[in-house]
């Protein structure tokens, strides 16, 4: 807490430039009100633009430079204290990065020994290893260290140490410059005539522009990390065996069998069977919902169905693993004893389990889609078809649902790229057998299950078989963002239909 | 106004199609149509017209029950179709429809071909028994459209690609290929250009020829030259209806002639 209001802590500074902001705000509005003598008519802009403008001229360029200095500075400082290490200061089976962490610990411990007053700023400064036990006086200041302190590490501390303070003044320094030359810049343009709202709009649009990009390229961040992933993965791994082979058997050994087909397979089939539920009772919900119900229903209705989407997935996983499974096993299993009298399904977890569950959960998914697609069919449509004697039902058969055909199939894939990405349902209710059948009350698994199950326990992230797992999220990436783009440039070319 | 009138208005031979008794209208609480009578003869084309909200087009679709496709509406007193009353419980809206067809305000394609959306009436009341039936009705309806010189090369090709008059005349087609005995008409020309309002309004009295036509107008001029007889709506009430030669130059109710002088609506 007390270095939150230490001099020269950046939420002091944020917290000052933020108020220089404001004072900037009121400072600029009172001024320019001022140059009309009261009269705002005489503005080019409402005086409240005149304000916006000088804290933004003030904020952002400040905090702009704070954001990217407190980035760029570790890096440098760390850049010129490695230099200090020698080679031989690295133990055997440690890297210089752990040497550095260990740097990292010493300079806080000192730093932390300095502000409790165990230590004054000149000894922490000068202190040397041979003199003090480093590690009995940090460990004193609750900075545990592994090893004893050596003289590399603590020169290299004092080093860091400096120079995060010179940093820090330095960052102080600009700062203070381009939040004072702001608020210059704002006083000096605090005229009549300046278009303050004009600017005050441009800023907006950054704003807007900003908020766009970041999206888009925190999408093409994800994709290129999982490239270079899934490169180093075919740089272990024949891409032959990934695409083409028929085994999945990961062995942390080594030489294992890694393909994918087992379980597409098993992502294509659940995600089959979940539409074969989910559409037609998605559509049939979403018929009479927009066809059908009087107000009162679809009031009371719609909200209630669409609180299946707000469910999160591990509840439907469990609701798979104790309710539907165990209810196919005494339908479908435990031969006398089950309803059916048969012993098909041993094991809960099966396709038909994890399908059912997740055609339920797509249902709301399908149905809303569906339901805005059918009401946006114009009503002109079905006056047309009654004004011919036709019913209600001939009405939506023959002319609503063609009409809005192209917009529910887009809805349906849309529906299928969820089903193929969907994870917790199947880990929990598929089962983890990699296989390739056509059984549906047997196990099997997909591939997000396999991705989680490769990165999870401990992992060494230079073996094939954890690689493998961004070669498959690669795929599944490709694959659904393949459906989205289908479903989006059929709905696109439905609406331009009626418009 | 009366310079281009296409018809002769020797039609009081013809004998009552339609004969509303005291029809009253209500949107939830709003009286929409207030006491109307009216005796509407057989093959003759009879106008209503009014200002805006007047009730014309709800009263209109009172005559083939569009209006039980609205929730909150609901009809009082008798309409009565060739001495049958539409609204008795032993009715079906949906037969009653095909019996009364209708034509809309904005042309209304279905997104089908011209073909199918001509076939569309017939092959659900069953009109065809096979394929070239079907067929010779599609061109019947077509040509009674007066639009088969226009699509008959392109009968598959989708309905919604027509200019908006060929749209209409569809629509006629499509209304007239079900063999209505009615067919009522919703601003049949307010989307139209002047050229497209002329084609429509001569099928309109060709179509007299077989049919009762009822057409909703916003134009008098319109109303003077396609029809026979004029009603004339004001606020709900039905004001007063005639020959419509009498109604354009010798109005009995001062609110008549008002509108048609252009001093309210």
């Amino acid at each position: 807490m007390r270095d939150l209001f230490n001099v020269g802590s950046t939420t002091l500074l944020v917290a000052v430039v933020l108020i220089l902001t404001v004072l900037a705000y009121g400072l600029v509005r009172s001024r320019v009100m001022s140059s009309v003598s009261g009269d705002a008519r005489k503005l080019h802009s409402l005086p409240n633009y005149y304000g916006y403008n000088a804290a933004m001229l003030t904020a952002i360029p400040a905090l702009f430079v704070l954001a990217i200095w407190m980035l760029v500075q570790p890096m440098l400082i760390q850049n010129a204290v490695i230099d200090m290490i020698p080679q031989s200061a690295v133990n055997e089976g440690s890297s210089v990065n752990l040497v550095m962490s260990d740097v990292r610990r010493v300079a806080n411990g000192l730093d932390a020994a300095v502000q409790s007053g165990t230590l004054d700023a000149d000894s922490a400064r000068d202190m040397d290893v041979t003199a003090t036990d480093v590690r009995a006086l940090l460990a004193g200041t609750g900075v545990a260290l592994g090893s004893d302190v050596t003289p590399e590490v603590l020169a290299a501390a004092q080093r860091y140490r400096s120079m995060e303070v010179t940093g820090r003044w330095l960052m102080i320094a600009v700062i203070s410059v381009l939040v004072l030359g702001g608020m210059f810049i704002a006083l000096r343009t605090a005229r009549a005539d300046f278009r303050a709202r004009n600017t005050v709009e441009r800023f907006l649009l950054g704003l807007l522009v900003l908020a766009a990009s970041l999206a888009i390229l925190t999408t093409v961040g994800i994709v290129l990390s999982m490239l270079f992933e899934t490169l180093n993965f075919f740089r272990l791994h024949p891409w032959q065996d990934f695409f083409l082979g028929t085994t999945w058997a990961p062995n942390f050994r080594g030489d294992s069998d890694l393909s994918i087909l087992p379980l597409l397979w098993g992502t294509l089939y659940i995600s089959f069977i979940a539409l074969l539920v989910a559409v037609p009772i998605g559509l049939f919900a979403a018929i009479y919902l927009s066809e059908y119900a009087n107000n009162k229903v679809r009031a009371f209705a719609k909200p209630l169905l669409e609180i299946l989407a707000g469910i999160p997935t591990i509840v439907y996983g469990l609701f798979a693993l104790l309710t539907v499974g165990p209810f196919l096993v005494k339908v479908f299993g435990r031969g006398e004893d089950g309803l059916l009298g048969v012993d098909w399904m041993s094991g809960a977890t099966s396709v038909l389990t994890a399908g059912l569950v997740m055609g339920i959960m797509l249902i709301p998914f399908v149905s809303s889609l569906s339901d805005d697609i059918i009401n946006a069919v114009p009503q002109s449509m079905r006056d047309g078809s009654f004004g011919l004697g036709a019913t209600h039902s001939e009405t939506i058969r023959q002319v609503v649902l063609p009409a809005a055909l192209p917009g529910i199939v887009g809805a349906v894939l849309l529906a299928a790229s969820r089903a193929i990405g969907e994870t917790m349902i199947v880990v929990l209710g598929a089962g983890a057998i990699a296989r390739i059948s056509g059984n549906p009350l047997e196990a099997m698994t997909t591939i997000t299950t396999r991705i989680v199950s490769q990165l999870t326990g401990d992992t060494d992230f230079a073996s094939p078989e954890t690689l493998v797992a961004f070669a498959l999220g690669l795929t599944l990436f490709v694959l659904t963002l393949g459906l989205n783009v289908l479903a989006l440039l059929i709905v696109r070319k439905y609406r331009e239909q009626y418009e | 106004m009366k310079d281009n009138v296409i018809s002769e208005t020797d039609v009081t031979t013809h004998k009552t199609k339609i004969a509303a008794r005291n029809v009253q209208v209500y949107y939830g609480d709003t009286h929409a149509i207030k006491d109307v009578s009216v005796d509407i003869q057989d093959k003759t084309v009879t106008a209503f017209i009014g200002p805006s909200g007047c009730g014309k087009s709800t009263f209109l679709r009172c005559i083939n029950r569009m209006n039980d496709t609205i929730d909150i509406c609901t009809v009082k007193g008798d309409i009565l179709i060739d001495g049958e009353d539409i609204y008795d419980s032993a009715v079906d809206p949906v037969q009653l429809r095909a019996k009364v067809g209708m034509v809309f305000q904005k042309p209304n394609p279905f997104p089908k071909s011209i073909y199918d959306n001509v076939a569309y009436g017939p092959r659900i009341h069953g009109l065809a028994r096979n394929k070239s039936e079907l067929d010779d009705i599609v061109e019947r309806a077509l040509k009674r459209g007066a639009i088969w010189n226009e699509v008959k090369d392109r009968l598959h090709a989708p309905g919604t690609g027509l200019s908006g008059g060929q749209q209409q005349r569809l629509c006629i087609a499509r209304a007239v290929a079900t063999e209505p005995e009615v067919l009522l008409m919703d601003e049949p020309c307010s989307a139209l250009d002047p050229i497209a309002t002329a084609q429509v309004e001569e099928l309109i009295d060709e179509l007299r020829q077989d049919y009762s036509v009822v057409i909703v107008t916003h134009s008098m001029q319109q109303a003077a030259r396609v029809s026979q007889r004029t009603a004339f709506f004001h606020l709900g009430n039905l004001v007063e209806f005639g020959e419509t030669d009498k109604i354009f130059t010798s109005p009995e109710d001062p609110r008549t002639e008002s509108y048609i002088t252009g001093r309210i609506g």
